[in-house]
């Protein structure tokens, strides 16, 4: 993971100086003293090893762009991120699923197609285009939400209302991406759910005199919630990274944000930085998916 | 081919075509994805190319800014460019990566699959970690990194697309074929002497064509929207301006605030349509090839 | 002479899917007094899952049910929903067949078994409810411990006798066997039966037992049934049926007695030639004139009503 994120960035770009200044007046000497002092005149095997060293002592170089150290700019990002992805996670799962047990229940009537329909057409859609009409829509036109931005500008509020402040910014983002990901949590709800619907435990169910709904919500619907349940432990992993776009959209100061920035530089250490973190957030959470699978699932041995 | 087989195929793509027919949600989605595909090739009919050059557009005198009430049929952009040719012509580009990138999916993910599925053991195995791998990896970021990297351009992008989704392909394809080689007719086959590669190209490929083409179908929204969000972040090529590059200027120069509708709406709903379009009919060959999933749809 | 436990009258049942209406069981009548037992034999395909399903009204949604059927008193096709789920497993319980998928796999065969005992409220309360269940675990020859096992835990032979277990829950009347013994190895298959006779005596149960292996029925009922193409083709007293069958596939049912350890008997019981009519495609005239050594053109004209066949049993055949 770390030779290919470092030599991916190293290889291809060969003058990230020259291209960062690109069409501004800076002295040569200034640009050779800039390249020194990121290390960019060694060979490219002295750069791996004092890169590998680095990482090690979580030291991730400094930004490009901003000439703070990388690894302050990432965890001052972190928590705006994960607050937004951790909102509409959590509630696209909840609803999704919900509407994805009600789907397939009631299979083949207006509710199950109005709500296939629906989930189809959102999911169909760039996220961060919902965002950008539900910005003008609500913001803009409205006025009823803030433009962008996790607080008011200017404001020196502290403790809660820095914290309804906080909330009253999110509520359009995190609106966004819990529209975008409802659809992935609905369709699978659905068809797994599907699925057990056709099991004679479910007849067996019903023979002993259940009601129809305790037969759902007592017996098909724990067993189509596992895979589900994978799903949306692996999905928490890739939910991190998906909020790039929609973050630069809203101005929302988080990781997403911090990587459309540097993409614009281009900022490498800050970019492979935000990479790593991205590809160990995913490993994290496969892990974890694994580990509740099969502590839920009777039938799987162990962890 | 023999005239047999010939014959066989020909019945078989008349069979899944009379039951695509009866597919309501497969024939709206034919419906919509062949308009779509008739205006990207009817472009030079429908909207001056030169309306995208802002040289142009100046000389012809538009206005800044208008809303489609001022200057039909949608309006223009902060350059003065129509926005209605920057739709038609954005179409093709659109459209085109999200075929090509597909392509590159498709074939990188087939060929993966099917080696490593028909050939099992070291091979499999090396091949199915590298799959694993590259599973592992969020492939916005990965994606944005080799766009990053390689630099802006509509091949780069294919490439990178192509090279971010062919895993889940490979998966999927390697699970269909090791189930086909468990067959028995594949081992009579061999006892007749019959060719690796001919017991490729004669059985497995047949049985699994189906599934790579539901699979293909499926695949393109998301070349598509990927495609759209690296354009919208700035990774797209200049000079191929796509529908994600449209939402990129939108953005960048101001639409939002200014309450431009008419520069972001026309570009994602373009968008919505032809993934929708993609993927009702990419459902539906799905549940052609399975039929056990139409019993529940 | 009481009342029948249960009692069926002319039970036509269609199935409407893709293919159009398909009609499953037609006209199908027969009556059982308490503490009897009735066997009902056939291929499959035959109807008499279905009409064992129909009973407690577990066929899905769409499916057309016409007749009468009486179960202890009521009258089951126009109970209300809250009615009807009354009376299942009170009334009348299904063992169903064992296979893996009769179980949730996600709760314990305990907690299974004791869901019916607390929606009918049989037992007051968790504790009541688990004294019970190990009772019940007890009665059917498994160990009190099994009661935390799950179902992939335990073998199609453990697993059958959880389902009879689980069908004793809530004391029914009636006891519907749908194919117990069915993919069960023919030592465990004796000890199934053992058990389902016990319990009959000692519980005084009303049985129907659905199968279609023929042998069997001999052994644990009164009174044989046999179905081909929907309808009840002879019935009468289990011995008059199997020692001198009057309809000619009867004869072909009972000649071909399973020879210990051949596997290949037991699958294919009558030995006849062919397969069963598809319901949708019923032949013309007998629906079994096609396979029946029998057959002449008068087969070909009427679909044959049951009529008495001597020995207190009734036949649908011409040549009875």
């Amino acid at each position: 993971m770390l030779v290919f994120n470092f030599f991916l960035f190293r290889v291809v770009q060969t003058d990230p100086i020259g291209s960062l200044f690109r069409g501004r007046n800076v002295p040569a000497e200034t640009l050779d003293n800039l390249r020194a002092s990121f290390g960019l005149d060694q060979s490219i095997g002295t750069q791996f090893v004092f890169y590998l060293r680095e990482t090690a002592q979580l030291n991730l170089g400094i930004s490009y762009q901003s000439r703070q150290p990388v690894w302050d700019e990432i965890v001052s990002a972190i928590p705006p991120t994960l607050a937004l992805v951790g909102v509409a996670a959590i509630l696209s799962a909840v609803i999704g699923t919900a509407a994805g047990i009600v789907a397939a229940w009631r299979r083949n009537t207006w509710k199950d197609h109005s709500i296939t329909s629906g989930t189809m057409i959102f999911y169909s859609m760039p996220d961060f285009w919902l965002g950008m009409i539900l910005l003008v829509g609500f913001a803009v036109v409205l006025g009823w939400f803030p433009v962008g931005g996790i607080v008011t500008a200017g404001s020196t509020e502290t403790g809660i209302e820095r914290l309804l402040d906080q909330l009253y910014h999110m509520f359009l983002p995190a609106l966004t991406l819990t529209l975008a990901y409802l659809g992935e949590y609905t369709l699978v709800t659905r068809s797994s759910l599907l699925d057990v619907m056709g099991e004679d435990y479910l007849t067996v169910a019903r023979a002993k005199g259940l009601r129809d709904v305790r037969v759902r919500n007592r017996h098909a619907v724990p067993n189509a919630l596992l895979p589900v349940v994978t799903l949306t432990a692996i999905n928490f992993g890739f939910v991190l990274s998906g909020a790039i776009a929609v973050e630069a959209v809203f101005s929302w100061p988080g990781l997403g944000k911090a990587t459309a920035d540097a993409i614009r530089g281009p900022d490498l250490p800050m970019l492979q930085g935000l990479f790593l973190l991205f590809s160990a957030a995913v490993i994290v959470f496969n892990l974890i998916a694994d580990l509740t699978y099969s502590w839920l699932d009777p039938r799987v041995e162990g962890a | 081919m023999s005239t047999l087989a010939m014959q066989r195929r020909r019945a078989t793509a008349g069979r899944v075509w009379t039951q695509f027919r009866s597919s309501r949600q497969g024939m709206i989605g034919l419906g919509v994805l062949l308009l779509f595909v008739l205006m990207a090739l009817a472009a030079p009919l429908l909207a001056d190319a030169r309306e995208l050059s802002p040289v142009f557009a100046r000389a012809q005198g538009n206005p800044q800014w208008a809303s489609p009430g001022e200057f039909s049929p949608l309006g223009t952009d902060h350059i003065r460019r129509s926005v209605w040719a920057q739709f038609v012509w954005g179409s093709r580009v659109s459209i085109f990566v999200g075929l090509a990138a597909t392509v590159l999916t498709i074939a990188i993910g087939s060929v993966v699959g099917i080696v490593s599925g028909f050939v099992g053991g070291r091979v499999d195995a090396v091949l199915m970690r590298l799959t694993e791998w590259f599973l592992v990896i969020p492939f916005l970021p990965l994606a944005i990194v080799l766009a990053s990297v390689l630099g802006r351009n509509v091949w780069n992008i294919i490439f990178v697309i192509g090279i971010t989704s062919w895993p889940s392909t490979a998966r999927l394809i390697r699970a269909q074929v090791l189930t086909v080689k468990q067959r028995l007719f594949v081992d009579r086959a061999r006892s007749l002497g019959a060719s690796g590669g001919h017991i490729v190209s004669h059985h497995i490929l047949p049985n699994v064509m189906g599934l790579i083409l539901a699979n293909a179908t499926l695949a393109v929204p998301i070349s598509i929207l990927t495609e759209t969000t690296l354009s919208f972040l700035g990774l797209g090529d200049p000079s191929a301006a796509s529908w994600g590059k449209t939402l990129e200027e939108a953005f960048v120069n101001g639409a939002m605030t200014r309450n431009a509708w008419w520069y972001f709406l026309p570009a994602g709903l373009g968008i919505l349509a032809v993934v929708l379009a993609f993927t009702l009919i990419g459902r539906t060959l799905e549940e052609i090839a399975n039929p056990r999933l139409s019993r529940g749809r | 002479m009481s009342e029948p436990m249960l009692s069926v009258r002319d039970l036509t049942v269609t199935y409407h899917g893709q293919g159009g209406a398909v009609p499953a069981v037609r006209g199908v009548s027969f009556e059982l007094e308490k503490g009897g037992s009735l066997g009902l034999a056939g291929e499959s395909g035959c109807g008499k899952s279905t009409m064992a399903n129909s009973l407690l009204r577990l066929l899905p949604a769409g499916t057309e049910v016409t007749g009468e059927i009486t179960l202890d008193g009521q009258d089951v096709l126009g109970l209300t929903p809250g009615g009807l789920r009354a009376v299942r497993w009170t009334s009348g319980a299904i063992v169903f067949q064992g296979a893996l998928h009769a179980l949730n796999p996600v709760q314990t065969v305990g907690d299974q078994i004791a869901e019916p005992m607390l929606v009918h409220e049989t037992a007051k309360n968790d504790a009541a409810a688990r004294v019970r269940v190990v009772d019940l675990l007890r009665r059917v020859g498994l160990p009190a411990a099994r009661a935390d096992a799950f179902p992939h835990q335990l073998s199609g032979g453990q697993r059958q006798r959880v389902l009879i277990a689980m069908a004793l829950a809530c004391d029914p009347h009636l006891l519907i066997a749908d194919e117990p013994t069915t993919a069960l190895d023919l030592m465990v298959q004796a000890q199934v039966l053992a058990l389902l006779d016990d319990l009959k005596q000692e519980r005084d149960l009303t049985l129907l037992f659905i199968t279609h292996d023929l042998s069997v029925l001999t052994y644990a009922c009164q009174r044989l049934a046999v179905m081909y193409a929907g309808r009840i083709v002879e019935e009468g007293p289990a011995w008059a049926v199997f020692e001198s069958p009057s309809h000619p596939y009867t004869r072909a049912l009972a000649a071909a007695f399973p020879t210990i350890g051949d596997r290949m008997s037991r699958m294919s019981p009558s030995g006849l030639g062919g397969d069963p009519p598809t319901p949708g495609q019923l032949p013309e005239g007998c629906p079994f004139h096609p396979r029946c050594p029998l057959a002449h053109d008068a087969c070909l004209v009427a679909e044959p009503e049951l009529r008495a066949s001597g020995q207190g049993g009734r036949a649908a055949c011409i040549l009875v």
